[in-house]
């Protein structure tokens, strides 16, 4: 029985999903987003965890939406950030923490205690990291093009492609695609010969993935997470929390006429005569569509909801491939009071334990062979102390992203002991370097890779959707061949962070998805 | 005017500068080689460090030198003789073993024997490799182009170069495109279940690298296992008759008989710069030569930061080869046997004695070891590729006795503490007792044994921090980025200073591309 026919279908209401409706709607296209949970959102969601504390549940960090988000969905005025700065404290377990500033001179006075020539490289990197991520911002602006069996259409737009690089310059492309294979220990090591500023840039090559910092293409993750106009390391708060991110783009999503719906579990894509013709429900309830676009993950889409009939099995067999089991964990805990940064009294809302690239690399060894990190790389960010609607008066609430930590433990399974270990593991970790923190834990919550697929349906609990090494990445993304958002069924598309160019709130592969629909 | 001793005079007699000499005496330049050691060869010697046992000392086997090559300089007339190694065995902790044997039905009952998914999977596999080889291969024989020049020879061959990927079936490039990204044990996951198999077939990944099978960039590796055989070379995979000496001596005698002169002995000090064009040479003894054109085949620290004066070179292109990584990862140990290593798994004398051996029975023993060099130690239980040259050529050890050729990574260049004696030696325990795990007799039957250390390799072969390939092969020190970005086509920012060393494109192995396309090169510019 159907239950309603549209121009087009959007699987789920995180933030790619509603960047994607908006997109459609806008274009006149009847669309409507089914979403499983009650709200819109995804894994931009702030959840109120204990009375009167509230967390970031998902998604950790909001760096910048892509550019062409904020204008197109008018999104300038509605969009409320507030700089974090300093951007990140790095405890040493040992004297002061590492501060790290936006601005370029605080920066360069902070390093200078650890080292002369670093302070003075550092205006320098800050650039040249600008301008990496400028060329590749240019990269993430499009979809793949077709390189192989390349037909007019595809040389026309590579060679635009190539126009647009070459306006940011042909040598930051060359610079660029050198520093793509490296390892952030090698990006790094061309620049900077303190420890501490080192682990704490490394940080940023491997977060999410199951690589570690002497692995290759992390250089490249540490580029792609950076915004052009901001320094590596540079995140901002979104008043109200992450949940503020979600109701925003539905607001947007409803307001350019897409209708969203909750509690609205799909159960299964419908295929006809090789195409698309829309969606069932798992409560029976049939919506027509000649177009589906799925911002579920590429393992949750290809093999949960549509009968393999109707693929091809070198397809399945590369979707099988795809490498998507999560590294990571998050801690919640609340606090009675915020203990003391060393080495400064100012409100340090950012946190990170990730003082050495031995240090991170040992943390990942432990996840190469099925463990967790006996010391984990950690990121914490202490939003009570940017805003004061996320904790009751004078308490504090911290949530922590915790590496490594696999989804596939080796030996057992993720159950309450376990939850509990790695608890008191990111505790210790953390009192080490914050002494006092653990006699201040009032509560605490633990959301392991299993926790997190559970909750937002994130196969493997893999926060990007998959691992963003770069087989994965670019024409590769989600596999070799269908990185252009269409699926094998005509109609199909992908328009998560499974796709061009990744995991992260940037909203680009909702708005890329979109653009090839609307073609 | 100036003095004019030769035409050209190449620095380092390896194989790749004997190749550069051969052709550019085969063009009929007066061509001088010079040599530090007293003999020629670099890393491909064969020394009697015991007397009456011949080692190969660092290099040991032959594969990817070009058949152009040895078509061109005729080397078998040169003595060139290419014996087949004829198979790949891998002991198991557990007292099996995998066998990889020249007999493809031998292979495929036996890989049947522990998995018979695998063994289907192993023919599909090397079908899609074959392919990709020969989509590699034109990209090898390429002078790499500068891809900022807008001069209409590098458009040309950017051109010829996009219209070769666009060129490649839609499978073949997203094949080729993981390959040059993924890990080696994520690639071979894909296709094969059998851990001491993934093991093996990965390792050739690792080779000279300072990365373990997990580490993302290693795949790519794997293609030059095969790249050989796509030649039409019968068993291509094989030991020089006489050791890799007779590889270098072949190469030095053709070389000779078009007429280049080898001086050996004769260490470089400097390369002479006037008026910002390379005249001549320096030698360590005080002696100048001059040429019209100076070769390097050294590596690149050497090629430009010692042999050179900084204020000679752009500053932009000293940074970039200054952060040329070029890390030493591996070792060599040479044994003289006085019997026989007997395998546990394998007892007795057999046909698996002719062919290789692999120590590497899983990933996970792989990645441990090079988690150990990460850290700045020897790998305690290393990765080892053996072969007994004895049992291949009886000439290499006297009646009855043998030699035996270890391979053995990881040893790092950097470790802790530095290298002496006593770790030398204790790097050389670690490597006999994991084998003796395997071949328990093997500890006293051994007579002799020499170990080489990355240092070793630096101090006597001239190999910068012991990188055997004149720097790593990881993505962004290939093609055009090799040595240096706009750098790569064998001439440097010194007008009549070129290099031809496996610092360039396609570089690593005892290929001899780099010698040969350097030689083309340089003779363009002279306009023969």
């Amino acid at each position: 029985m159907s239950a309603g026919r549209y121009d087009a279908i959007v699987i789920g209401a995180g933030h790619n999903g509603l960047v994607t409706a908006t997109c459609l709607a806008r274009a006149g296209r009847r669309t409507l987003v089914l979403e499983r949970s009650d709200r819109p959102g995804g894994c931009a969601v702030t959840d109120e965890v204990w009375p009167g504390f509230r967390v970031d549940s998902g998604a950790h960090e909001f760096v910048a939406l892509d550019r062409r988000v904020m204008s197109e969905l008018g999104l300038g005025r509605n969009l409320e950030t507030v700089a974090i700065d300093p951007m990140v404290a790095s405890l040493q377990s040992d004297g002061p923490a590492l501060r790290l500033y936006r601005d370029a001179s605080k920066a360069v006075d902070a390093i200078r205690a650890f080292s002369e020539r670093d302070a003075t490289r550092w205006p320098a990197f800050v650039q040249a990291m600008g301008e990496a991520s400028q060329a590749l911002r240019v990269l993430s602006e499009a979809a793949p093009p077709r390189v192989a069996g390349a037909d007019r259409a595809d040389l026309f737009e590579l060679a635009r492609l190539g126009m647009r690089l070459g306006r940011v310059g042909r040598a930051d492309t060359i610079e660029l695609m050198r520093l793509l294979p490296m390892t952030v220990e090698e990006l790094l090591d061309e620049w900077f010969e303190g420890v501490a500023l080192k682990g704490a840039l490394a940080a940023l090559g491997c977060r999410g993935i199951r690589q570690g910092p002497l692995g290759a293409g992390t250089a490249f993750m540490l580029i792609r997470g950076l915004t052009p106009d901001a320094p590596p390391r540079a995140a901002s708060w979104l008043p109200g929390g992450m949940g503020r991110l979600g109701e925003v783009l539905a607001d947007a999503a409803s307001g350019a006429g897409a209708e969203i719906r909750c509690d609205a579990a799909v159960a299964e894509l419908l295929v006809q005569d090789g195409a698309i013709a829309g969606v069932a429900l798992e409560s029976g309830d049939v919506f027509e569509s000649p177009i589906v676009a799925s911002s579920a993950d590429p393992r949750r889409t290809l093999f949960g909801l549509i009968d393999p009939v109707h693929l091809d099995p070198d397809f399945l067999r590369q979707v099988a491939n795809y490498r998507d089991r999560g590294t990571c964990a998050k801690v919640h805990l609340a606090l009675d009071a915020m203990p003391g940064v060393p080495g400064t009294d100012e409100a340090c809302p950012s946190l990170c334990v990730a003082p050495s690239i031995e240090y991170l690399e040992r943390a990942y060894d432990d996840a190469k062979y099925g463990g967790v990190s006996q010391a984990p790389h950690l990121e914490a960010l202490v939003p009570s102390l940017l805003d004061s609607s996320m904790a009751p008066e004078g308490r504090t609430v911290m949530s922590v992203l915790v590496q490594y930590a696999p989804y596939d433990l080796r030996d057992g399974e993720w159950d309450d002991d376990r939850r509990d270990s790695l608890a008191d593991s990111v505790v210790r970790t953390l009192d080490a370097r914050l002494p006092g923190l653990a006699n201040r834990v009032v509560h605490r919550q633990t959301l392991t890779p299993v926790d997190l697929e559970t909750r937002f349906g994130l196969s493997g609990g893999h926060m990007h959707h998959g691992e963003m090494t770069l087989d994965q990445m670019l024409i590769g993304r989600p596999v070799p061949g269908r990185a252009r958002y269409e699926m094998p069924v005509s109609g199909l598309y992908l328009c998560g962070a499974g796709t061009h160019p990744g995991g992260g709130l940037t909203g680009s592969p909702g708005m890329n998805a979109a653009r090839r629909i609307l073609g | 005017m100036s003095r004019q001793d030769y035409d050209a005079i190449i620095v380092g007699g390896g194989h790749n500068g004997l190749i550069t000499s051969a052709y550019l005496g085969r063009a009929g330049l007066k061509t001088l080689v010079l040599e530090r050691r007293h003999l020629v060869g670099g890393a491909a010697v064969t020394e009697e460090i015991n007397p009456g046992f011949k080692y190969s000392v660092a290099s040991y086997v032959v594969s990817l030198l070009r058949p152009e090559i040895i078509r061109d300089l005729d080397l078998p007339r040169h003595g060139l003789e290419i014996l087949p190694l004829e198979s790949t065995v891998t002991p198991l902790p557990d007292g099996d073993y995998l066998g990889r044997w020249a007999d493809h039905d031998q292979t495929r009952r036996e890989l049947y024997r522990h998995s018979p998914r695998d063994a289907d999977a192993y023919d599909d596999f090397g079908t899609l490799m074959y392919q990709l080889a020969w989509a590699v291969k034109p990209i090898l024989a390429m002078v790499p182009p500068d891809p900022l020049s807008m001069s209409p020879s590098d458009l040309r061959t950017m051109l010829r170069l996009g219209k070769h990927v666009r060129g490649l079936g839609e499978k073949q490039f997203h094949a080729l495109y993981k390959l040059m990204t993924m890990s080696s044990a994520d690639f071979l996951d894909e296709w094969f279940e059998f851990e001491p198999l993934k093991a093996t077939m990965s390792a050739s990944g690792i080779i000279g690298t300072f990365l373990g099978p997990r580490s993302p960039g290693t795949a790519y590796v794997l293609l030059h296992h095969y790249m050989g055989e796509i030649d039409g070379a019968f068993r291509a995979w094989g030991m020089a008759k006489g050791g890799n000496g007779a590889v270098s001596e072949s190469i030095a005698s053709a070389a000779r008989e078009h007429g280049a002169e080898i001086r050996l002995e004769a260490p470089v000090d400097q390369i002479i710069v006037r008026g910002g064009k390379a005249v001549g040479v320096a030698l360590e003894n005080g002696d100048e030569l001059y040429a019209r054109t100076v070769v390097s085949g050294v590596d690149p620290k050497r090629t430009f930061l010692d042999l050179m004066d900084e204020g000679d070179l752009p500053a932009e292109f000293v940074d970039a080869i200054r952060r040329f990584r070029i890390r030493g990862s591996s070792g060599k140990v040479n044994l003289s046997l006085s019997e026989l290593p007997d395998f546990t798994c394998l007892p007795g004398r057999g046909p698996h004695h002719r062919g290789a051996f692999s120590i590497s029975p899983s990933i996970e023993y792989l990645e441990r070891a090079y988690d150990d060099a990460k850290y700045g130690d020897f790998s305690r239980r290393p990765y080892m590729d053996i072969i007994i040259p004895s049992m291949i050529d009886p000439g290499m050890a006297p009646p009855g006795r043998h030699v035996m050729s270890i391979f053995v990574q990881y040893a790092p260049f950097d470790i802790n503490g530095g290298w002496d004696d006593a770790k030398r030696e204790a790097f050389g325990d670690a490597v006999i007792n994991t084998l003796a795990e395997y071949a328990p007799n093997l500890p006293e039957a051994i007579i002799h044994r020499q170990v080489m250390t990355p240092m070793d390799m630096q101090e006597v072969m001239g190999l910068t921090e012991g990188n055997i390939f004149h720097g790593e092969l990881s993505l962004h020190q290939l093609f055009f980025y090799r040595p240096a970005p706009a750098w790569s086509d064998y001439r440097t920012p010194v007008r009549g200073y070129y290099q031809c060393g496996s610092g360039t494109h396609p570089g690593g192995g005892v290929c001899g591309a780099s010698g040969r396309l350097a030689a083309l090169e340089i003779l363009k510019d002279l306009g023969r």
